[in-house]
């Protein structure tokens, strides 16, 4: 009895831990691109995932960081572990205090301060950088697992060595190295999968152009995350998986069995020998040279014609790059982001010079209020002219002369209904209050969008920072609170396709795909107004090469360009002349994509509202989230 | 007499505040079997490590054949050490680990490949060369850190209490083993011990050794029967040590009772230490004795019995192959020449010399 709730025990705790990474694998053999339904069995995002030129160089790039990072962390790591082991027992104390600082230090204390350091010391962000990130965070590891080894070594086999007319240094390589190989093996592949793992730190020392896996991924996040990433996901976990396995079996014979094995393995060793000390440091060396090359060549090719682009994640087709650089002779490098408050505090330290970056509307405001943005020499974008002068009318709420901004995305937010499942069509928020759909509510779980959202209802702006009328809202949300399912980001997307709620509150640039994969959804801008923002391309005052990111602007306005971008984001585009060559009529007179002015005369964008209100905001929300 | 070898002149060390060696000095003749001798932190060890590089001395030198080598890299002399815990290397077989050394100095495979089996079959373990350390018994692998050091052919071979980690049957074999090897090579042996038996049974000179100072350097059979002090007396063998006033010359008076001796020099009524060595106490009838005593405690250690003895409020060790039941009353009797008169230590560092149990 005891034994089966022991058992029954273990395994609850093994599918706890397992689960989710269980259902990402099950996912990640999906035919349907969502995870709300199931398509049957393929193999297909494993295919896409190795033609997918943006993930295999992330993935190179994060196998040759985190090989040379663990390689070079191996070889300071041991040394370092050698001198501790001779230190006096008080400074080997310290020492070991010292080192082990910043394996308990916070990832993002480590990636900030690393950040911080290589900007005062003007050190480009780039490969490197991250290289010396991981070596820094690596050594602590090969440290901790060579120390034991060397404890337990016999130290006068040390000196039977130096006795036996061996110089230090042969000594050190013949005797000590052999003895504590695994300590230095494990201590390897430790360093590797934390290479491997890494997001924080990488995020904060990487440069424009170079991504890992960790750090393509989450880009990735905003428009949702592909099926390709879970396969991906997948074979991550498989390869870590396999090297912590090796690291833990680590052979627990006793000392005797070992030598018997030796015994037996001897002519088996000296291949293995063979291997480990010609085969290895040869293909080492051979794919640590070809990584150099392959670096190397890419920094040629950025010479100094480029554009450094910092955009959102997916938010570009890449061809539309490769036509660039065909077509200019500027080379792009190309980096994103996964949101505004991320991309905020790179541009603003200055770390890197972006030439042209991509935020929204109220974050434009903030950059313009702080004096990070030049303007747009209007002379090198002729194809302003293709922008619709709605948007150019509405950006004008952030960027009030048109100086600073070109619009490049749009969209509004609104609710998405299920038509099977609602008695009539929509056209209010109301329905957001509405008892009938008790339960079947979703709503953004973000502090803009449910406030902006119970203002519009309200009848007040948006960007109100009138107490009263936000205390107004507060309270109308705790009174919807009880008819909420959930408060969620991207599943909002996810459960409607699959029919798990009636309504929700989503971005019309989701609504449009949602609407492809269930088509008894509707989308619905309600008549009291809505969040409508955009996403425009704004050049920061450091920019090194302002006229390339003209240059680039420019040609992103080009309707067959704006119109590609259009048919990859899906998202809606400012570019009248871009519409004009869509196709399908369904899309191009879409109301969700394309809603007509009079639909968004009450719409507004968000501003930002100063960190006094933002904190006013948050408080309220909270006091939302938590009763 | 054969020259001196090695000459350890003024040599002190401390660490930290703990002075390990103080003032030593030492020499070693060729082709000896010398042994030091001593409890554990007597220096002995760290004397040891000196001779063979692992440790500089903070002042005195070692003079070898007439060269000083007081600060010559331990890979750079011509000594080779056995290590306490064998220090065999573990990842490498038998023939690996005796072919170290002559790889190093870059002997020929031919040259090595004899030099191993040579050395294999000197330690009794022909047929081993594949082995690897770890599946040998402890024994064994003694051997084979002897074999590993001595293939380099040294002039003296340094051996840390080689024996400690050995049973006692193994520790005997290995015993007759080294005294062998000594022989057959002719090289000088430097051996650091603290088991007194060991010491007695191997060497040609003992070092007795406590707290950084040479008590005493002799034979055998100089250290077992004249104890130089009360120290060196204690140390080897089981002993009686009296406080004792030497009445006059040739008359002792222990514990009251004044027993004849044959030491002369002393001076008269002069307090003295008197040893007399367990076995040579004889116990007789009662009115045969210079005193009477009662029999308080007795063990069978096969060879004799060893009892104990209240005389005049002494407790006295006798061993008698003679049996004497607890609670008879017996005599005590001493040969004049049984008994090792000693001077009692003056200054403070004899002082600190004597026993500490």
């Amino acid at each position: 009895m005891k034994k089966k709730l022991q058992n029954i025990y273990l395994s609850f705790i093994i599918i706890f831990l397992y689960a989710p990474i269980a259902t990402l694998m099950i996912l990640s053999l999906n035919t349907s691109r969502t995870r709300a339904r199931w398509g049957g069995i393929t193999g297909k995002w494993y295919l896409s995932l190795f033609q997918d030129e943006a993930i295999m160089g992330a993935l190179y790039t994060t196998l040759i960081i985190a090989l040379l990072s663990a390689l070079i962390a191996t070889v300071l790591g041991t040394a370092a572990a050698v001198g501790i082991q001779g230190m006096k027992l008080r400074f080997r104390t310290v020492m070991m205090g010292i080192t082990n600082i910043p394996m308990l230090n916070a990832d993002i204390v480590t990636g900030i301060s690393m950040m911080l350091l290589f900007v005062a010391f003007r050190i480009t962000m780039g490969f490197s950088t991250i290289l010396i990130a991981h070596i820094t965070f690596n050594i602590p590891y090969v440290i901790l697992s060579v120390l034991p080894k060397l404890k337990q070594t016999n130290r006068y086999t040390y000196e039977a060595a130096l006795d036996l007319g061996a110089s230090p240094f042969y000594a050190f390589f013949k005797v000590i190295i052999p003895d504590i190989m695994p300590g230095i093996f494990s201590g390897f592949l430790l360093a590797f999968t934390m290479s491997l793992d890494d997001f924080v730190i990488t995020h904060f020392t990487k440069g424009p152009g170079i991504d890992t896996l960790s750090t393509k991924i989450y880009s990735e996040v905003r428009k949702g995350i592909r099926p390709e990433i879970y396969a991906l996901s997948t074979l991550m976990f498989l390869t870590v998986l396999f090297l912590l396995v090796i690291v833990n079996t680590e052979p627990k014979e006793d000392k005797t069995q070992r030598a018997k094995r030796l015994e037996r393995e001897s002519r088996a060793r000296k291949t293995s020998r063979f291997l480990l000390t010609r085969v290895m440091p040869a293909i080492l060396s051979v794919v640590i040279i070809a990584g150099g090359f392959y670096y190397g060549s890419q920094n040629i090719i950025s010479g100094d014609n480029q554009v450094v682009v910092y955009n959102w994640g997916e938010y570009l087709d890449p061809e539309v790059l490769e036509l660039f650089e065909e077509e200019t002779g500027i080379s792009v490098i190309y980096e994103e982001f996964e949101t505004n408050e991320i991309m905020y505090p790179k541009v603003q330290s200055g770390a890197i010079a972006y030439d042209v970056v991509c935020p929204s509307d109220y974050m434009i405001q903030r950059m313009i209020d702080n004096d990070l943005l030049a303007e747009v020499n209007w002379e090198n974008v002729p194809n302003i002219k293709n922008i619709g002068k709605t948007y150019l009318e509405q950006s004008r709420q952030f960027d009030p002369e048109n100086q600073y901004s070109v619009p490049y995305c749009w969209g509004t937010v609104g609710i998405l209904y299920n038509k099977t499942m609602v008695d009539e069509p929509i056209d209010s928020w109301s329905v957001l209050w509405d008892e009938t759909y008790r339960d079947s509510i979703l709503m953004q779980n973000s502090v803009r969008d449910a406030f902006g959202v119970t203002l519009k209802y309200l009848g007040y702006s948006l960007n109100s920072t009138d107490l009263d009328e936000l205390t107004e809202a507060r309270n109308l949300l705790l009174e919807q609170k009880p008819l909420v399912q959930a408060y969620v980001v991207d599943q909002v997307r996810d459960k409607m396709i699959g029919n798990e709620a009636a309504i929700g509150v989503i971005y019309s640039g989701e609504a449009i795909y949602t609407q492809w994969e269930n088509p008894n959804l509707e989308y619905v801008i309600p008549k009291e107004g809505s969040n409508v923002w955009i996403d425009s391309w704004v050049i920061p005052k450091n920019a090194r090469h302002k006229e390339n990111a003209e240059a680039f602007i420019n040609f992103l306005c080009r309707p067959d360009i704006a119109l590609m971008n259009f048919e990859y984001i899906t998202y809606s585009t400012p570019n009248e002349a871009a519409r004009a060559l869509i196709e399908d009529p369904d899309i191009r007179d879409s109301k969700i994509a394309f809603p007509s002015a009079e639909m968004l005369k009450d719409c507004e964008t968000y501003r930002f509202l100063g960190d006094e209100n933002d904190a006013v905001y948050n408080e309220l929300w909270r006091e939302v989230k938590s009763k | 007499m054969p020259n001196k070898l090695i000459d350890i002149v003024g040599v002190s060390k401390s660490f930290g505040d703990n002075l390990v060696l103080d003032d030593l000095n030492l020499y070693i003749r060729e082709n000896e079997f010398l042994t030091l001798l001593g409890p554990s932190g007597c220096g002995k060890t760290t004397l040891l490590r000196i001779l063979g590089g692992f440790e500089t001395p903070d002042e005195g030198k070692i003079i070898f054949e007439g060269k000083d080598i007081t600060s010559l890299a331990p890979n750079k002399r011509q000594l080779n050490t056995v290590f306490q815990k064998y220090a065999l290397f573990t990842h490498m077989n038998i023939q690996d680990n005796i072919a170290f050394g002559l790889k190093i100095k870059g002997k020929p495979q031919s040259y090595i490949n004899d030099k191993i089996r040579y050395a294999l079959k000197l330690v009794n373990l022909e047929g081993y060369g594949d082995r690897y350390p770890d599946s040998l018994s402890g024994g064994q692998q003694q051997r084979i850190a002897i074999a590993r050091a001595i293939v380099n052919e040294p002039k003296v071979l340094l051996l840390d209490e080689p024996l400690g980690a050995l049973d006692l049957k193994l520790r005997q074999d290995m015993q007759y083993e080294l005294i062998r090897l000594k022989n057959e090579l002719g090289i000088t042996f430097i051996y650091v011990t603290h088991d007194q038996e060991e010491a007695l049974t191997m060497s040609d000179t003992i070092v007795v050794m406590n707290q950084g100072y040479i008590q005493q350097i002799g034979t055998p059979e100089d250290i077992y029967n004249e104890p130089e002090n009360a120290f060196v007396a204690d140390f080897i063998g089981d002993s009686n040590i009296f406080d004792a006033i030497m009445v006059r010359d040739k008359l002792v008076r222990i514990v009251g009772v004044d027993f004849p001796c044959v030491d002369t020099g002393f001076g008269t009524m002069k307090p003295v230490d008197a040893v007399i060595r367990p076995e040579d106490i004889d116990l007789v009838a009662p009115e045969e004795g210079l005193l009477k005593g009662i029999v308080t405690h007795i063990i069978f250690k096969g060879v004799h019995y060893e009892m104990e003895v209240t005389a005049n409020n002494y407790e006295w060790l006798v061993h008698s192959t003679d049996m004497f039941p607890v609670g008879t009353e017996v005599g005590i009797k001493v040969d004049p020449f049984d008994i090792q008169i000693m001077k009692k230590p003056e200054s403070e560092d004899e002082e600190a010399v004597s026993i500490e149990e």
